[in-house]
């Protein structure tokens, strides 16, 4: 088999033009967190967050529709097991952040920015018109940020959809509330099991969501690996590149992937909050709506609520705005890094209307299900909560939903 | 056979790949034109399941040129 040209085994070193890009962003980035980082220490440490999120998202390919769609499509469980070995490290996390945050979590209030919700039908509802959104979008939420970051235009017109559905949500969001929202419960397991029994509940159930999607694997045929080619990387300079071209050349291994992001989730939560997106692009979506005369009236019951809800005004620099500026710079920068930056224009026309209709149905989901696949289940289920679990069913289905809606579309 | 995929993005790419390898006559290789890529470790993975070997060649930035064809002793569908 001929092999594919591997770069560190290249003798001579010629920088690419993407590289010398990417090192030119990174000085840029560095020097915006610097000064960010002189009002105020912690908007430093979310705009170096951010960039992580991005970077680690764009390495791993981190993408949550992926990890769902693959399930059904090819039963491929590749993304998914990622995910779930990222949120059993969030888990340990959280709960030791919690556990620091509310000693005693029996007294009937929920630890703070812990991402427990109410179980009502507006999150199933929201979870499946989100599964469907992603699925027809191609991409999640955070999916489209980081691939507007790697250039793909489709990805601008699903965000642009997604800013349009939190706007439409926010007209609406009142009759949620009222009818579903207000009075469901919340459950969340420390208050009954303790930290220790919820952590081990929630790794428990992680396991077997493992061993189910190995189940699925193992009806989609063998698991064909190629044996790992030893390479002539002996000296010690090709031992450099060689690590130099796996960290950032290479794409990561989906767990790989899940630890990073879930490492850089439980330092966001130890700062302020767990990582969260889709509530910072709300602020935007209805400031732009405010603009053009279509803002939102008052929302009811939103500071009730944890994680990620309906948002308007707030100042101009906030750890969200910052976690999201830096997701879409981080991907950006790493894609350089990796060569990997095209700027690519779908030739079929179709695909601009799937991106747009995905996305107002993501973003009008995510608003009643208070967050998206990262607030209401990367960031939900190892917030010791069943509303993550009940909102991954609902993404389970509906990404099941969208796969149908999809094969009709050539 | 050619197929170009370039400009599709998941799951365009690869279920595109696996309808024409579904198609592709007994002797045939399949060439694939791609430039998504999570595409490329994907196509690669799906292929070998079908019993196909995969050449990856870089062709541009972020573009790759895929030769797929069935390994000895698996036979067209």
């Amino acid at each position: 088999m001929a092999k594919p040209i591997v770069a560190f085994a290249q003798p001579a070193f010629r920088a690419h033009p993407q590289t010398l890009a990417g090192l030119l962003v990174l000085a840029a980035t560095a020097t915006v967190i610097l000064i960010v980082s002189r009002r105020d220490a912690e908007f430093g440490i979310f705009a170096a967050l951010g960039l992580g999120f991005g970077a680690a998202l764009q390495r791993s390919r981190f993408c949550f529709n992926a990890a769902f769609r693959d399930l059904w499509q090819f039963r491929s469980g590749r993304t998914m097991k990622g995910v779930i070995v990222g949120m059993s490290v969030v888990t340990a996390g959280f709960g030791i952040h919690m556990y620091t945050l509310l000693p005693n979590p029996s007294l009937g209030v929920v630890a703070p920015e812990a991402h427990a919700t109410p179980l009502s039908l507006a999150l199933i509802v929201g979870g499946l018109l989100f599964g469907i959104g992603m699925v027809v979008a191609g991409g999640c939420v955070s999916g489209s940020i980081y691939r507007m970051g790697e250039g793909y235009v489709a990805s601008w017109v699903s965000f642009a959809g997604i800013m349009g559905g939190l706007l439409l949500a926010a007209h609406t969001w009142n009759w949620w509330w009222e009818h579903f929202i207000r009075d469901a419960p919340v459950v969340w397991f420390p208050r009954y099991l303790g930290y220790g029994g919820a952590v081990a509940l929630t790794l428990a159930g992680l396991l077997g969501a493992y061993l189910l999607v190995l189940w699925i694997e193992s009806r989609g045929g063998p698991d064909i690996r190629e044996a790992a080619q030893p390479g002539p990387v002996e000296t010690f300079g090709a031992r450099v590149r060689a690590l130099v071209h796996a960290a950032v050349g290479r794409g990561w291994p989906a767990a790989v992937g899940g630890i990073v992001v879930g490492l850089l989730n439980i330092f966001s939560y130890d700062v302020h909050m767990p990582w969260r997106v889709v509530g910072e692009v709300s602020r935007w979506a209805t400031g732009l709506g405010g603009l053009v005369g279509v803002a939102p009236g008052p929302l009811l019951g939103t500071e009730e609520l944890a994680a990620c809800t309906l948002a308007v005004g707030g100042g101009l620099l906030t750890h969200g705005l910052l976690l999201n500026i830096g997701l879409f710079g981080g991907s950006f920068l790493a894609a350089l890094l990796a060569h990997e930056f095209k700027v690519r224009v779908p030739r079929n026309p179709v695909r601009y209307l799937q991106s747009l209709a995905g996305g107002v149905a993501m973003g009008y989901g995510a608003a009643i299900s208070l967050g998206c696949t990262v607030g209401a289940f990367f960031s939900a289920i190892p917030s010791l909560a069943l509303n993550g679990w009940v909102f991954a069913l609902a993404l389970a289905g509906g990404s099941f939903l969208g796969l149908q809606v999809i094969r009709r579309i050539p | 056979m050619l197929l170009d995929v370039r400009g599709e993005t998941c799951p365009y790419p690869m279920q595109k790949t696996m309808d024409a390898l579904d198609r592709l006559p007994a002797g045939e290789e399949l060439e694939v034109l791609v430039d998504h890529p999570p595409a490329v470790e994907t196509i690669k993975w799906l292929a070998a399941r079908r019993g196909f070997a995969v050449d990856v060649e870089p062709i541009g930035t972020s573009e790759w040129r895929l030769r797929l064809r069935r390994k000895e002793g698996v036979v067209a569908r």
